[in-house]
């Protein structure tokens, strides 16, 4: 199983992740040490071996594309939160700088005041419990570390330019985060078309801590259809393994083709197709894929060849001409590149 | 008590029974691969079983997705051959040991396996092809059969570790029938093939032969691959690979390899045997 590596932002830890690590085996990693984005990215990538399914908050957002860009084989997904692409900006340096300032000249304390109200839900009042949870988070932090991570900040990679990763992406972020606003979130959807945006209603930049049960139901799904998904099979390249995605979308098309096991529906098969068809839940794409014996797309569609072999029963192919369609090659490329480099005896 | 004479694996390719009921038996395509089989044959003749007990998948045929048994066993007086879609083969009804088959069920329970109790079943090319390449195109069979149908298509299928298991729980189960019935074990399926997908048409000759080679003497490599890795290595359907390992759970740590055969392509598969007596 992959293990899910749940990355914190700038002067964050373990406290953000509070409500996911109740409710799944995970790991926070420690960004607090490195002096950059890509040192972070190799650090955590070396302290935590194997497959990674990462989950990062804010700058732990960047850390994570950071590491899919560095190791895309072993990220089985990326969970983004609260988070952003975009390369520095005009004039950031001098806000930072001014933060910087503040935590060395007064204090962790005075940065937490300073800084949180920001971060939090713009429209409501904050629940001054978690400001003081918040506070101390950020006071159990030097500002030794808050520099080193803002540097880190400022002298980051342009993730834009290198978000390729392809694999499954959840991306979550509070409907008034004013720091990293869901525009932000829909520039990386258009990135990654395979992504899923969740706008946490009522949450701003903290949306973890300050939405935890939706936050952490929406990560624990995600994350268990992916390390399901990922221990199971589909790493193996064109393989599509009949799991229980493919079963529930063929279970109609395979039913339908269930049906050519008797005489009776052979021969309603034969006397009018479509009418046969009929008779069965397909999809549009399914029943288009049939009339057409695109025997591809039907396995893409949820077919397990065991079923629908049949109806090259009843309007006959051979098995070979079925394997070659699905490979994309003619019959006798297929026999050869395939079947044909072997020896008897 | 009754003995266990050996066990066999083999492969259960649809193709096989085609050509035989296109009497392709002796055509230059098939006879290098039927040829292969008869020293086997032979020795299991002479050995005169009264039992096998088959190790198969069911394809889509006896059970339908709607209820997916990861075990099942077969109690049933007689097996006839299912209509897969193209009619029923015409062999000849399969004669159901039914007093051990039930005497396995208690074995296989007590032993912690929990099989789906068959009491009307017909079979598909699982079956009819092992018992046709060992047994031949006989009037009558001339032995009766236990089977055992395994999952290997819907995920989440059964380990390789389970199939050892499963194994150990059916010899004992054989050991302790209070008959001097003579029981051969056929583990069916594979070897290397995938059917689905663009990877369509893989087959690993070099690991099948291997395979082969190694099942009797070596077989502890396949006892700690996980089904991912027969996946892998032997393609999406040549992971029915799996159900070797209940034969050979039941046999002996130390073996001898009697007779073994290797063809490929039968259609879009490595094909084979082993036969097994135990040391």
């Amino acid at each position: 199983m992959p293990t899910l590596l749940l990355i914190p932002g700038l002067v964050s830890d373990g406290f953000v992740w509070t409500a996911v690590t109740a409710m799944l085996p995970s790991v926070v990693a420690d960004v607090t040490s490195q002096a950059s984005i890509p040192d972070m990215a190799r650090d955590l990538l070396a302290r935590h071996p194997g497959r990674l399914i990462l989950a990062g908050h804010s700058m732990g957002g960047r850390v994570a594309m950071e590491m899919a860009r560095q190791a895309p084989g072993r990220i089985a997904g990326m969970a983004l939160l609260n988070t952003g692409m975009h390369p520095r900006r005009e004039g950031e340096e001098a806000k930072r700088q001014a933060m910087i300032d503040l935590a060395h000249g007064h204090g962790m304390a005075e940065l937490a005041a300073k800084w949180l109200p920001g971060m939090m839900n713009s429209e409501a009042t904050p629940d001054p419990k978690l400001m003081a949870d918040l506070t101390a988070m950020v006071c159990r932090m030097t500002p030794e570390i808050h520099e080193r991570q803002l540097r880190a900040l400022l002298s980051r990679p342009n993730a834009a330019a290198s978000l390729t990763f392809r694999g499954p992406m959840l991306l979550i972020t509070g409907a008034q985060d004013v720091w990293s606003p869901v525009a932000q979130h829909q520039d990386i959807a258009r990135l990654c078309p395979q992504a899923r945006l969740e706008i946490v209603a009522d949450a701003g930049h903290f949306a973890p801590v300050e939405q935890p049960g939706v936050v952490a139901n929406l990560l624990a799904d995600w994350a268990r259809d992916v390390a399901v998904a990922d221990a199971g099979i589909d790493r193996i390249p064109d393989t599509p393994l009949f799991d229980r995605p493919r079963a529930n979308a063929g279970f109609a098309l395979n039913k339908m083709a269930m049906g050519l096991s008797t005489p009776e529906g052979r021969a309603a098969f034969l006397a009018d197709e479509r009418a046969y068809l009929d008779r069965f839940k397909l999809t549009p794409e399914q029943r288009a894929a049939v009339l057409a014996r695109d025997w591809e797309e039907m396995v893409r569609l949820g077919g397990n060849l065991f079923y629908i072999l049949k109806i090259s029963a009843v309007d006959p192919t051979p098995i070979r001409a079925i394997g070659a369609a699905q490979a994309g090659l003619s019959l006798d490329a297929f026999l050869e590149t395939r079947l044909g480099k072997v020896t008897n005896g | 008590m009754a003995k266990l004479i050996g066990g066999l694996g083999t492969s259960h390719v649809p193709s096989i029974a085609a050509a035989l009921d296109k009497g392709l038996r002796d055509s230059d395509e098939w006879k290098p691969f039927f040829d292969g089989y008869v020293p086997a044959q032979d020795w299991v003749a002479a050995q005169k079983p009264d039992i096998a007990v088959v190790v198969f998948n069911d394809h889509g045929n006896a059970f339908f997705l709607d209820r997916v048994p990861t075990l099942a066993l077969g109690v049933a007086e007689s097996y006839a051959p299912i209509d897969e879609g193209w009619g029923p083969r015409p062999v000849p009804a399969f004669e159901g040991a039914t007093d051990f088959a039930w005497h396995l069920a208690d074995q296989m329970v007590s032993g912690h396996f929990d099989p789906l109790i068959c009491r009307e079943l017909d079979v598909d090319h699982g079956m009819q092809v092992p018992m046709e390449l060992v047994f031949g195109r006989p009037a009558a069979w001339p032995v009766k059969v236990v089977p055992i149908l395994v999952n290997t298509i819907q995920y989440p299928i059964p380990t390789p570790q389970r199939m050892w298991d499963l194994g150990c729980v059916l010899r004992a189960a054989i050991e302790s029938w209070p008959t001097d019935e003579r029981v051969i074990v056929l583990g069916t399926g594979g070897l290397s093939h995938q059917l689905q997908g663009a990877r369509a048409g893989y087959i690993n000759p070099a690991e099948d032969r291997k395979w082969i080679a190694d099942i009797g003497p070596n077989p502890q490599r396949y006892r700690d691959m996980s089904r991912e890795d027969y996946v892998e290595v032997f393609g999406s359907e040549g992971a029915e690979l799996i159900m070797w390992l209940v034969m050979r759970g039941c046999m002996n740590a130390q073996v001898n390899t009697l007779h073994r055969h290797y063809f490929a392509p039968a259609s879009m598969t490595g094909a084979g045997m082993v036969l097994l007596e135990n040391a």
